[in-house]
């Protein structure tokens, strides 16, 4: 019991922060590989704010949510809309420059110390037993949630909101997008705003969790192979993909050998790469196009 | 397909030997003396510390060239350059330390352990393109590197494995003087053996592969030969830079090939400028030198000593800043900014080299 | 002053390829204009330019001016130039093939707010055959229908004008006709102004008020409708009727060489 719920734990870590991946490649056909590192300094805003605004816990909670919305944004604005129209690869590198920086930037503001936002705001992390003896704490249960809330509010925004309407047309043809009056870099910068806004939120539950150190970009990084097992440009994909990759991982380091944690999710992207390049939902026609 | 002119030097070719000459001009030819003589006088001119980064300089061309080879020139592109450094780091060390095999095996021995690796690197590339053959070579760095801390901590190196000073012929290669030397001469021969390649049957066909590959195809390349030929090639000898790492350092663990050191790698060719060997070159000059450069810089400011404990972090940022800079302002690189300049002053007072000439 | 003037316009892709060179052209308002010519004219470059290029396309409009009402429009971002009142349905990819034909209307952001449901209305008025077929995917909609679903996604954008790029390529008569008639009602309902690109100058000629013809990127002949279906050369060489006797070779040859001469 308590296996069944360690993965669905890890694999709701996995899903919310893949579908930040999912988000950007979809509008933009980019590869977001600093996603890791800007989910890090979501995580890092909450300290920031809850050491400014210690005595109100949930306006800091929440301003850093935002702020990591207007982060994400910024980052296109500023950096990725120069290069729109680029070779794929070029973009691509261009994100990993970002990670770099935003690396750099993050230990020289907060320094490579462990940080626990959870004591600085005064919360408690309580301990629940569920049925079957199952142990969960407060905030891996809150990730649970807040994983199938952002999913579902983002299956709504994408399906009848007029913006999320504008997201997929653009992701579709950027140029009849365009022509239809649609504001292309405003779309863009939404994508990367709630791209960031979801890894974030992330990155704060798991730093309220379990602490914050520059180590977490692993698990950003880990996230990856589940955006690309279940199809780099499938919402659905994504939640399935993290759900083999957590399986994979709690069951790799419960039987086998706690070490392969860190390399299991890569052997199952090198296995779906070998067998069906474009994931489990994606679209077949994406490995042309790139 | 015949090579270009000389940059519009109002130099011809006069006899078919002419096209096959490495070095054309008597002017280039003067150059390229001065140039090798002044390397060769270097080390014993220069205090240790400038050989010692001249040495670097060297061993990470190695590995520049190669991924250029690879990437710029090949169009393949890898993100696991760092997994195969570190395996033909740890075949030396591995061979060293459990046979105590000498240095003419295991350079060697890395170089076929990183020709295998490369097939099985470059196997994903004969069905995936792009975006995701980046990923599965990204994929694979980091099986390379569990198997490295997996060897280390069960033999009990959780620290690393020593590697002693190789000997040649009796020789012990130990002072930073002969050190520099061997390594000149290991990017010498890398640089030749890339310029051959280039010049030869296979390096039309990469071309042709980066620019297209389905009109490649069209035209009798064996487009899955080629590819594996330059993802074997490359990786043999990036495996080789790894493993003359390994003795340079006296050292290997797996904490130095971390992802952080690919992304040197790629910086290195787009910094230099892709498509270039020189750019290989200067690109891994530059990165080589980029943090030094930074510490000198620190120190330079006032209150140095307080900004001593960020100089790492300072060196991060700066390095994302750079790539950053040169990504979005000069795709082209340092080779560009090069072109530029010596364009300028070899056609002035003209401003554009004449049809059928090229840089 | 005239709706739409285009003055001189030169294009070029890549900054080394010169598409079109100084076309002029005028769209007078509550008029359709037809620009005829054979492939590689320079028709569809000529519609691009007015309606915006994006980074990607990689071409700029080098010289000339392209003037809608009271601003210039050269190399301004399409989505710019459509808030402005200039709509195009372009020729190929011309609806987002995953999204729904109800979606497909939907995504186009309004010029006036709060006018949305009036537009779709609007939209579905022209096309009454879109409304069963709301809930489709775009993408399995027929040649036809798709055609259809991008004019009326192109109404939706409440244009003064309305670019239609090859109306009838790959289409029935049938399909045709009726798409005519709906462009037709379009501009006597909402008296919006039409520019029309067509290869078949049966069809751009039946409908059109004035006309342009399109030649290696230079406008060779241009006149209102009437007097361009009377033109012998028009007649001979887009609208295939041969005359009488039949002409030697060598005088198609002649004009074609006159035409550049002199274009």
């Amino acid at each position: 019991m308590q296996l069944v719920v360690n993965i669905l734990v890890l694999a709701s870590i996995y899903a919310l922060i893949a579908c930040g991946y999912v988000l950007i490649y979809r509008v933009s056909r980019v590869l977001n590989l600093a996603h890791g590192e800007l989910m890090m300094l979501g995580a890092y805003l909450l300290v920031a704010t809850a050491s400014g605004l210690s005595n109100s816990p949930v306006a800091a909670l929440l301003l850093a949510l935002a702020l990591s919305l207007v982060v994400g944004g910024m980052v296109y604005l500023f950096l990725m809309r120069r290069m729109t129209g680029e070779m794929v690869l070029a973009a691509v590198l261009t994100t990993v420059a970002l990670g770099i920086l935003l690396r750099g930037l993050i230990l020289l503001i907060w320094s490579a110390s462990p940080r626990h936002p959870r004591d600085m705001l005064g919360w408690e992390n309580p301990v629940f037993t569920l049925p079957g003896d199952a142990r969960i704490s407060l905030y891996a249960g809150l990730l649970i949630v807040s994983t199938v809330v952002v999913y579902g509010a983002l299956f709504l925004f994408l399906r009848f909101g007029r913006w999320g309407m504008r997201m997929r047309a653009a992701g579709q043809n950027p140029l009849l997008a365009a022509q239809r009056g649609i504001r292309l870099h405003a779309v863009f910068a939404l994508a990367w705003g709630l791209s960031t806004f979801t890894g974030a939120t992330a990155g704060m539950l798991i730093a309220l969790d379990s602490g914050l150190d520059s180590t977490m970009v692993m698990i950003g990084l880990k996230a990856f192979p589940a955006a690309l097992v279940g199809g780099l440009d499938s919402l659905a994909g994504a939640l399935i993909g993290a759900l083999i990759i957590a399986a994979a991982e709690v069951g790799v380091i419960r039987f086998i050998d706690p070490l392969l944690a860190d390399v299991v999710p890569f052997l199952v992207l090198i296995v779906m790469l070998v067998v069906r390049p474009w994931g489990l939902f994606g679209t077949r026609e994406e490995l042309d196009r790139v | 397909m015949s090579k270009p002119l000389p940059a519009a030097s109002g130099h011809f070719r006069r006899s078919y030997a002419d096209e096959f000459r490495l070095i054309e001009t008597r002017f280039a030819r003067i150059w390229a003396t001065v140039f090798t003589l002044c390397l060769l006088a270097f080390p014993f001119l220069a205090s240790p510390f400038y050989v010692d980064l001249a040495t670097q300089v060297f061993l990470t061309s190695i590995g520049a060239l190669a991924l250029m080879l690879l990437t710029g020139i090949a169009g393949q592109i890898s993100l696991g350059h760092a997994g195969l450094i570190a395996a033909g780091a740890f075949t030396a060390g591995i061979l060293f330390k459990e046979f105590s095999l000498p240095f003419w095996v295991t350079v060697p021995a890395a170089a076929v352990t990183g020709a295998l690796l490369g097939l099985i690197f470059g196997l994903p590339s004969l069905r995936l393109r792009g975006l995701y053959l980046a990923v599965s070579t990204f994929a694979l760095h980091f099986v390379v590197v569990y198997l490295g801390g997996e060897y280390e901590t069960r033999r009990g190196f959780s620290t690393g494995i020593l590697v002693d000073p190789p000997k040649i012929f009796g020789w012990e290669i130990y002072a930073p003087r002969t050190w520099y030397l061997v390594l000149l001469a290991a990017a010498g021969i890398a640089l030749l053996v890339c310029i051959n390649l280039m010049r030869a049957r296979s390096g039309r066909a990469w071309r042709a592969i980066h620019s297209n590959e389905t009109v490649a195809e069209a035209l009798g390349i064996g487009i899955a030969r080629y590819k594996l030929l330059a993802f074997v090639i490359s990786s043999s000898m990036t495996a080789v830079a790894g493993a003359l790492f390994a003795y340079y350092r006296g050292f290997v663990s797996i904490e130095a090939f971390s992802m952080y050191l690919t992304i040197q790698y790629v910086a290195m060719i787009i910094i230099g400028g892709m498509g270039s060997l020189l750019g290989a070159i200067l690109g891994a000059t530059f990165v080589t030198l980029f943090p030094y450069l930074i510490e000198g810089l620190m120190s330079a400011l006032p209150g140095a000593d307080r900004l001593a404990g960020s100089v790492f972090a300072v060196n991060y940022a700066a390095f994302g800043i750079v790539m950053i800079l040169f990504l979005v302002f000069e795709p082209q690189g340092l080779v560009g900014i090069w072109r530029r300049l010596r364009d300028y002053f070899q056609l002035w007072p003209f401003r554009y080299r004449p049809v059928g000439t090229k840089s | 002053m005239s709706l739409l003037t285009v003055d001189k316009l030169e294009v070029v892709y890549q900054r080394a390829i010169t598409a079109i060179q100084g076309v002029s052209l005028r769209v007078e308002e509550r008029q359709i204009v037809a620009l005829l010519g054979t492939n590689g004219a320079g028709k569809t470059t000529t519609l691009r330019a007015i309606s915006g290029f994006l980074g990607l396309d990689d071409a700029r409009v080098t010289e000339g001016s392209i003037r809608f009402r009271d601003t210039q429009l050269e190399n301004r971002p399409p989505y710019e130039i459509t808030r402005r009142g200039l709509a195009l349905v372009p020729e190929r990819d011309k609806v987002f093939p995953n999204l729904t034909v109800a979606e497909n209307l939907a995504v186009v952001p309004s010029r006036t707010s709060g006018t949305a449901r009036k537009m779709e209305e609007r939209a579905y008025h022209f096309f009454p055959r879109l409304t069963d077929l709301r809930r489709r995917t775009a993408g399995l909609l027929s040649g036809g229908e798709r055609q259809m679903l991008a004019i009326a996604a192109g109404i939706m954008c409440d244009p003064d004008l309305l670019l239609v790029d090859e109306l009838s390529l790959g289409l029935s008569p049938v399909a045709v006709e009726e798409l005519t008639k709906s462009l037709v009602a379009i501009r006597d309902e909402l008296g919006v102004s039409i520019l029309l690109v067509e290869q078949s100058a049966t069809v751009a000629l039946g409908i059109a008020d004035y006309g342009y013809v399109l030649e290696n990127g230079r406008i060779v002949l241009d006149g209102d409708a009437q007097r361009l279906r009377d033109h012998s050369d028009v007649q001979e060489f887009y609208l295939g009727h041969t005359g009488s006797d039949r002409r030697s070779y060598r005088d198609v040859k002649q004009y074609r060489r006159s035409r550049r001469w002199y274009g």
